[in-house]
């Protein structure tokens, strides 16, 4: 057991099954240690995004293992892999998937109330912390379908942050912010990763993002590059 | 705190969407109060068809039959290879009528099942008016038992009932009777006898019960006049009518007073076959037309809210992705249903309630009918609106359920 190790694949395999069989991971084994800054970069269809999901426990159709914190995550039930992700990981999506009914602070606040572990004035609070390092401390009542798409993005990415997760992964978390926003998320995640340890997962298209980051893991047809 | 969150994404998807939350509501509104108008108004038609058809039949009848054929005295017997020849053989009523009447009907009275006895002397006559002759059935009854029974007062188009209490020489004569002998109240009418024996009587009253059969041919006297009429004492009967609570229960209660009774006892099914058919097809169409309507309102509660969490699902991905479980999803969605199963059951169950009465209060005046018939049982509603419930509780819990189990990915890459 390493304790250095924040998530660890082995053998990962994985296939489409529509409109035909077709292998887009082939048997991809890496480590990521705590703290590390991690680019997936890669062409489209190389299979970056779906070994992300894999990675995030929210697809399980996969052969090999994968292992968060030394905890073994292949082959567990829906419930449990739903518990360890509110508890350990935080993910951005490429587009934001917020719950448009709510207002910022309540999409924020959503996975720490399922955490449970404080109190809601608590929770209110962090959340409100999570919006103003992302510069939207005056949009934290407006409902989530009227910011604008940056707005938005930056919304689901300070909702990944509220539980404190040990591994932030983002699906091009940047793909729909300008250069400034970018360059904002980009330090948090520096920051994040420099001064809480906590592991940062992306895939990303922007070549500048990637090189800035501690480590590149390029896929090409399902393979590791390097 | 838990619990809360997911009751405030529940009331937030119902209220986001008013418009779709307002059709699902309404869908299942709609099922409901047309189960129970529809039901309200079988049940209705059901009852009136029965009263109807109990309006001159009782439910059972005791009257003295003529005797099991035992002419052939030495079939028992008699050896096989003998030949029997018995000619004219005959098979003879050795008494008329019911000669002990005031025992059976205490008797009969005394049970608990049994709700109404009336006793009558039914005499086949002769009316005459003049010219005219017709050929009917005489009917000496007891006043009070008989409307009782047949509510028979309810069908008097001129004259009074009860009249017939207070006038011994006192007749009251179908309408269709009174037509063809041109005899109006007061009028008189000349009654003779198989036996020959003739009498007048006074017009009291004119009955229209519907049933041309019974319009007709048939007259009313008091039972003590039709007995004096017959030469035949105070406790002579033809027939006692017997009716009982449930009406379906005629062969039951037959079979247990039969034993005590020396007389025929016959259930209504078996002196009125064709009506215990109808009867029966009543209830079956009852049970497919209820049965029909509970089939179509729940395929349509049930498409709504499928409709309903299907397009939620990319936010049930979401919610997964940040780790809410998949009984977080169900208690989402099935807030979601019963608050929308509850809603549109009470307004349901008060629209049906309107719908029923709005066709109660159509006029229809044909035979004894004032407006459309409707029945209003509690028990129609609350099943109504339990099934609403249950329906919109399943609609809304299978997709969801199935939405909770399966990746997020597989919804997010769609």
């Amino acid at each position: 057991m390493n304790n250095n190790i924040a998530l660890s694949v082995k053998n990962l395999t994985k296939y489409f099954y529509e409109p035909e069989t077709f292998q887009v991971l082939k048997d991809i084994s890496f480590d990521v240690h705590k703290g590390e800054f991690l680019s997936l970069i890669g062409k489209s269809g190389s299979g970056k995004s779906t070994m992300l999901y894999v990675l995030s426990s929210m697809d399980t159709d996969y052969e090999g293992s994968l292992e968060i914190n030394n905890v073994l995550l292949t082959g567990k039930t829906q419930n449990e892999l739903a518990a360890f992700r509110n508890a350990n990981i935080g993910f951005v999506f490429q587009f934001h998937y917020l719950l448009p009914e709510f207002s910022s602070l309540d999409n924020v606040m959503l996975p720490a109330l399922k955490l449970g572990r404080k109190s809601k004035e608590e929770i209110e609070y962090d959340a409100m912390e999570n919006l103003n390092l992302l510069g939207l401390n005056d949009q934290a009542l407006k409902s989530a379908n009227k910011l604008s798409g940056g707005q938005q993005q930056r919304v689901a990415i300070a909702r990944a942050l509220i539980n404190n997760p040990s591994i932030i992964m983002g699906d091009e978390p940047t793909g729909n912010l300008d250069s400034k926003n970018t360059k904002i998320v980009f330090d948090i995640f520096k920051q994040l990763a420099r001064e809480k340890g906590q592991t940062i997962i992306t895939v990303t298209h922007d070549d500048d993002f990637a090189a800035n980051s501690d480590r590149i893991i390029e896929l090409q047809d399902g393979e590791l590059l390097k | 705190m838990i619990k809360s969150t997911n009751n405030k994404i529940a009331f937030a998807h119902l209220t986001s969407r008013l418009r779709q939350t307002m059709v699902a509501t309404l869908s299942v509104t709609f099922g409901i109060s047309m189960y129970i108008f529809m039901n309200g108004f079988m049940n209705g038609v059901n009852n009136i068809t029965s009263d109807l058809s109990f309006s001159t039949l009782a439910h059972i009848r005791i009257y003295n039959d003529i005797p099991e054929d035992r002419s052939n005295l030495l079939k028992e017997t008699a050896n096989p290879n003998q030949v029997i020849n018995i000619r004219s053989a005959k098979t003879i009523k050795y008494t008329e009528g019911i000669k002990n009447s005031a025992q059976i009907i205490d008797l009969l009275k005394k049970r608990q099942d049994i709700t109404g006895v009336t006793q009558q002397v039914n005499i086949n006559v002769f009316f005459r008016n003049g010219a005219t002759q017709v050929n009917g059935l005489l009917s000496g009854i007891d006043v009070e038992n008989e409307n009782k029974l047949f509510k028979t007062s309810t069908y008097m188009t001129d004259g009074n009932w009860n009249d017939l209490n207070f006038r011994t020489d006192g007749a009251i004569i179908g309408s269709g009777l009174a037509t063809k002998m041109s005899l109006k109240i007061n009028d008189n009418l000349v009654v003779t006898t198989a036996d020959g024996v003739t009498k007048s009587f006074k017009i009291i009253g004119i009955f229209n019960t519907t049933v041309a059969g019974v319009d007709n041919t048939k007259a009313y006297i008091r039972i003590n006049t039709a007995r004096q009429l017959l030469s035949e004492n105070q406790s002579y009967v033809t027939d006692i009518q017997v009716n009982i609570a449930d009406y379906n229960q005629a062969r039951m209660v037959t079979k247990r007073i039969a034993p005590f009774v020396p007389y025929k006892v016959e259930p209504w099914q078996i002196s009125n076959g064709q009506l215990e058919a109808t009867s029966q097809l009543r209830d079956i169409l009852a049970i497919a037309v209820s049965l029909t309507i509970l089939i179509v309102a729940g395929f349509g509660i049930y498409n709504i809210m499928n409709m309903t969490v299907n397009e939620k699902i990319r936010e049930i991905a979401i919610l997964k992705a940040m780790g809410y479980a998949s009984k977080d999803i169900v208690e989402i969605f099935l807030t979601q249903s019963i608050v929308i199963g509850i809603a549109g059951g009470m307004v349901g169950i008060l629209l049906g309630f309107l719908i029923s009465f709005g066709v109660n209060h159509v006029p229809f005046r044909i035979a004894t009918l004032q407006t459309l018939p409707m029945t209003y049982y509690i028990k129609d509603y609350s099943l109504a609106f339990i099934f609403g419930l249950i329906t919109t509780f399943v609609a809304g819990y299978l997709p969801a359920r199935k939405a909770s189990n399966i990746d997020p990915v597989t919804i997010i890459r769609g």
